[in-house]
């Protein structure tokens, strides 16, 4: 057995959430994905063991979302599925379970992904009403439901949006936003520091656009389907400093510092790769774009759930025999610029290293020009399900590109985790 | 004289059908008789309570009466005889105070609904295969045997008049809905469960409460004078725009019903049995007959030897996003299949997943889909502007601009992307495959497979052997379209090929006679007068002045003074009116409305005075298709008689009541035909006209295309 080979992949564009993709669900994301990476590498479909997609908010209408993906995309019945959730590692976690299966010699070929419509994320009823609701339904007589419609008042109809609830962390009792705030208070992260890193990944997505491209599958759309959508639409050519800093903190009024600005998107999208074993890849006479080389996941305190990557990183380095330094790119997914910035302060601070890794040496230094080079989820949008995925694509895109030896893609995850992927060419 | 079994299990005797060396069973004149005799064995049995009716054959209860039978009748009392005989047996079942009930386990038509109506209950299986209908309308007939009695007392009058003159089947969850069954049964223990049920009605311990409550706008339509008096009207209205008054059995069917409904049942079968009589014997019935047997045989028509055996499709290329390429993809998605669409940019292939989905939305308004299907399908097309993913298509069907460059470079394209197994089709209209093949590696991989007009709509394909063609690529080509639902004509690789070539002259025609100063409205009136569904001038509007001309020109260029394009066409042409499309041509479009475009007088003096009679204009258009169907005959891009018209109902919709063009010209006689052509060859001086030698060898030696008349 080789190593595991990511041989191809190809994603949606990114697009802002109940923007042009706001019909369209996330199964269908996905299958447009899955069928796109199908075409792309001619891969008899019946010979695809598994899907495995990552999907943060399962569809109500289709649970166990990878398997309607992976009938929709045309791949026989017999075929299996599965979808996994680590939170915003999802996209991560659907390659490097992969990974376990085809190890374990579960699968020898899987497509892996993630898919996410945000826009889709339903409002909910409270729990007061919906258990009137459930009442009414069972109720035996007209007495019986006259008394529950009595019980219903004005306030229960107020609907709650799933989205909010999904990303407020329950046992912290922080939305994710705060948890940025926490750190750009330890850190001393100023405001203008995190509306600058926000204007470069504008910037870096606007000049990566052509790149980007070929990553893409032009997605067709609108009622009758008189829009092609080819680039992502978040990143703002236009964007200026100014415009940034005239936004105000929306997490904390007063002394906040993060902003929708300096915060990654809400967005839809999906990501499909395919991995197989690197002896498998060549006898079927691919030429995979890399090669995964280590992976490390690792909990933390939720909130401060935005260090996840500092914890993971060193974990995965060790894991790989290399050090930071080696890295010829960096893929730190943009949850929020205060946290990538602390991520960055955190790695290369001593007394970090001594507080929580036992060790006086720093993990190192992250060059900023080696840092998500085509922008982030601040400018590109983050489908939370999705984005570990991405991380993945591009980076392995972008050392094709470069003829680069090694690639770190890692990410902050909600519930207080981190994950990071080490790949090689 | 064994189709029936009869098992006796304690109270309860089981009649099953099992016809011998068949796959079905029909009703004909013996199997009555059986069916009399083993009644009248029951009903002498008075430990005998219940009747169970059931089939042996899977998936089919009783496919309907022999249509043998209803062919070989010439005389309308013979007709009735026949009617009121299998009346008497079903009369026999419902007054025989025994509890019967019919299992219907799979398709169950005309007559095999008729008994089933007979039995006091009728159960059926779960399963997909049951189908309900009276389609006896297609036929040219009626329901002979107490259909149209019962259908509409059980189902409901405006549920039965619906079947019954369209003809159309049911489900078995519809038919459970209507009342018309009243148990659904899992396959497995239908008969069990049947027995059941004969036991339960018996001991009084099952009430079959039959349908749901009737909805108040059924109640007044149905229940009212007024009500059912603007049903009927409103049907009568329907039948006469689809019909077009061509086909008298819907309009009998209705007549009878509207006559007997609520009335004396006694009456009412009588009259029943009178319309049936009489629609028996018409033409019209005895030619959709033929046309049936036609259709029937044309669907497994082997075409290739049976060694050959055809590769199995998994996914289907598609390059032409155009009208065509688009209906394409749509239908080879509705039949499950994965299609990758190509065009050289995205505005082909909006327009093509727009009319795709405006067809699947169409389908899921007439609750032909389902929306979880029509999701599923719609996502089976998969547009792209690269030729990514054709390489491990099994067949590529080409459906590019009308050019013999460009389609010789997509073949040379796609001819280094797929493998040599892959099928290259051509979805050419008038261009010789062979031209195209050559310009592709493995060039006997390519065939033709010639859509019509709507793609979805219209059943036929002409499959096109060119000199070079492997049996192989042709095996495959016939069963792929076969799989999505097509009739199929193989046909040699001439300009043209089969059914444009021999339309072409009829449109072509219709543009002398404008020239000769007849009125366009004149013209498409007299056409449809005979039964086209369109006029020759309509046709051209819709397919487009610039398609026919271009079409036109080619088959001038090929065959020769004899195919000159009339000059208005190329007149309206040049002035650059498409016709439909550009919503003018000949006409003016607005909407459905359309009138004569002025623009078109003058364009060419007129030649004549346009005093032609309505016969001898429908003459010129009809006899001079007979003529180049003659020479396709003659020159075997037909290989029979029976290919030019099963072409000719299929792609074109020459009117099948007529059972097509040839047995149409037989009707006329050869010898006819012949002289009213030399007439038009010497009055006109136009070689057009001039019978070919087939014709006249028709006329001389055999009497007829289909032997002697």
């Amino acid at each position: 057995m080789g190593r595991i080979a990511i041989v191809e992949g190809v994603r949606t564009p990114f697009v802002k959430a109940w923007t042009l993709f706001e019909d369209i669900p996330a199964q269908r994301l996905g299958a447009i994905c899955v069928r796109e990476l199908l075409e792309m590498t001619h891969l008899d479909p019946d010979l695809a063991d598994e899907v495995i997609f990552g999907a943060v908010a399962q569809p109500v209408e289709a649970s166990n979302v990878a398997r309607v993906i992976s009938l929709y995309a045309g791949i026989p019945k017999d075929k299996r599925a599965y979808t996994v959730s680590r939170n915003c590692a999802s996209g991560f976690e659907s390659i490097t379970s992969a990974l376990e299966k085809i190890r374990c010699g579960l699968d020898e070929i899987v497509v892996s992904g993630g898919t996410e419509s945000m826009s889709n994320i339903p409002l909910i009823f409270g729990k007061d009403i919906t258990k009137i609701f459930t009442r009414l339904n069972r109720a035996k007589d007209l007495a019986e439901k006259i008394k529950l419609f009595s019980q219903m008042r004005p306030h229960h109809f107020k609907p709650v949006a799933g989205i909010a609830l999904g990303l407020t962390d329950p046992v912290c009792g922080l939305n994710m936003g705060q948890t940025a705030e926490v750190l750009a208070k330890e850190f001393g992260i100023t405001r203008e520091e995190q509306d600058g890193f926000s204007l470069m990944s504008h910037k870096r997505a606007i000049s990566g656009r052509m790149k980007l491209r070929e990553e893409i599958v032009p997605v067709m759309t609108g009622r009758d389907y008189n829009i092609v959508v080819e680039d992502d639409n978040g990143p703002r050519e236009n964007q200026t400093i100014e415009a940034l800093s005239r936004l105000k903190p929306y997490f904390e009024r007063h002394t906040g510092t993060v902003t929708v600005g300096n915060s990654c998107q809400v967005t839809d999208g999906a990501c499909a790769v395919l991995v197989m074993d690197e002896e498998k890849a060549k006898a079927m006479g691919y030429e995979p774009l890399g090669y995964i080389r280590a992976y490390s996941y690792i909990g933390l305190e939720p909130h401060k759930m935005g260090l996840g990557p500092v914890y993971a990183i060193p974990g995965v380095l060790k894991k790989a025999g290399l050090k930071l330094k080696d890295m010829d790119l960096v893929e730190i997914n943009e949850a929020f610029a205060a946290q990538v910035l602390a991520c960055i302060k955190a790695l290369d601070s001593k007394k970090f290293a001594e507080e929580n890794f036992n060790t006086s040496e720093p993990v190192g230094r992250i060059d900023i020009e080696k840092l998500n080079v085509n922008g982030g989820a601040i400018a590109l949008g983050h489908p939370v399900g999705v984005s570990g995925s991405r991380l993945v694509l591009t980076l392995l895109k972008e050392m094709k590109r470069r003829n680069a030896r090694f690639g770190l893609a890692s990410l902050c995850v909600g519930g207080g985790q981190g994950g990071a992927v080490i790949l090689e060419r | 004289m064994n189709t029936l079994n009869l098992r006796i299990e304690k109270e309860i005797a089981i009649i099953e059908f099992d016809q011998p060396d068949s796959k079905v069973n029909v009703l004909n004149t013996d199997t009555m008789r059986e069916l009399d005799g083993a009644i009248d064995g029951i009903l002498g049995k008075p430990e005998i309570k219940a009747l169970l009716i059931v089939s042996k054959k899977a998936g089919i209860f009783i496919a309907g009466a022999d249509i043998k039978e209803i062919e070989h009748i010439t005389s309308a009392d013979d007709a009735r005889e026949k009617a009121e005989n299998g009346k008497a047996v079903l009369d026999k079942i419902s007054n025989s105070g025994l509890v019967t009930v019919a299992v219907i386990n799979g398709v169950c038509l005309g007559g095999g609904l008729e008994l089933a109506l007979a039995c006091k209950y009728r159960v059926a299986g779960f399963s997909d295969a049951v189908k309900l209908g009276l389609p006896e309308v297609k036929l040219g007939i009626i329901p002979g045997f107490g259909g149209t009695q019962r259908l509409p007392r059980i189902a409901g009058l405006t549920r039965g008049l619906n079947m019954i003159l369209s003809g159309e089947m049911i489900s078995g969850r519809d038919a459970l809905k209507c009342g018309l069954v009243d148990r659904l049964f899992p396959e497995v223990r239908l008969i069990e469960n049947s027995v059941a049920l004969a036991r339960g009605i018996l001991q009084k311990t099952i009430r079959t409460g039959r349908k749901e409550k009737k909805k108040l706008f059924l109640v007044l339509l149905e229940d009212t004078p007024f009500g059912r008096a603007l049903l009927f009207s409103q049907a009568r209205k329907n039948v006469l725009q689809k019909t077009k008054g061509f086909y008298p059995a819907s309009l009998k069917a209705l007549e009878v019903i509207r006559r007997t409904y609520g009335k004396d049942f006694k009456a009412g079968s009588r009259i029943e049995s009178e319309a049936f009589g009489e629609l028996a014997v018409t033409d019209v019935s005895k030619n959709l007959i033929k046309v049936f047997y036609l259709n029937e045989e044309f669907k497994k028509l082997p075409w290739i030897a049976a060694d050959i055996k055809p590769d199995k499709i998994n996914k289907c290329g598609i390059l032409g996003a155009g009208v065509m390429g688009g209906g394409i993809a749509q239908l080879v998605s509705f039949y499950d299949i994965p299609s990758r669409l190509k065009d050289i940019n995205y505005e082909a292939l909006k327009s093509a997943l727009k009319t795709a989905k405006g067809l699947f939305d169409y389908a899921l308004k007439k609750r032909i889909l389902k929306r979880h299907q029509v999701d599923y399908k719609m996502g089976l097309i998969s547009p792209t502007t690269t030729y990514r993913g054709f390489e491990n298509t099994g067949i590529v069907i080409e459906a590019v601009v009308e050019d013999l460059n460009i389609k010789q470079k997509v073949f040379t394209e796609l001819s280094r992307i797929v493998p040599p197994t892959t099928v290259l089709a051509s979805n050419t209209s008038s261009l010789p495959i062979i031209n195209i093949a050559q310009a592709a590696e493995y060039p006997e991989r390519a065939v033709g497979l010639h859509f019509f007009n709507p793609v979805h709509r219209m059943p036929l394909v002409e499959v096109i052997r060119s000199e070079r063609s492997s049996d192989r690529a042709l095996a495959t080509t016939i069963a792929f379209a076969r799989r999505i639902g097509k009739v199929v004509i193989v046909v040699k690789d001439v300009p043209g090929f089969l059914i444009n070539r021999i339309l072409l002259s009829y449109m072509n025609e219709a543009g002398f006679l404008f020239e000769e100063g007849m009125d366009i409205r004149r013209i498409d009136r007299i056409a449809r007068g005979f039964g086209m569904p369109m006029g020759p001038v309509e046709l051209i509007d819709e397919v487009g002045i610039d398609v026919g001309y271009k079409v036109a020109k080619i088959l001038e260029s090929s065959y020769g003074p004899r195919m000159r394009v009339a000059p208005i066409l190329e007149k309206v042409k040049e002035k650059g009116l498409l016709g439909k499309k550009s919503k003018a041509g000949f006409y003016l479009h607005k909407g459905r409305e359309k009138e004569p475009n002025p623009a078109i007088f003058g364009l060419v003096g007129p030649s004549g005075s346009g005093h032609i009679s309505d016969e001898t204009a429908l003459k010129r258009m009809i006899y001079i298709m007979v003529n180049e169907a003659a020479r396709c005959l003659e020159e075997k891009v037909a290989d029979r008689p029976q290919t030019v018209d099963i072409g000719m109902i299929m792609g074109t919709g020459f009117p099948p009541f007529r059972a097509g063009l040839l047995r149409y010209a037989d009707s006329v006689g050869a010898g006819n035909i012949v002289k009213d052509l030399e007439v038009f060859e010497k009055g006109l001086g136009a070689l057009r006209f001039k019978p070919c030698n087939y014709l006249i060898d028709i006329r001389d030696k055999m009497g007829g295309f289909y032997g002697t008349v």
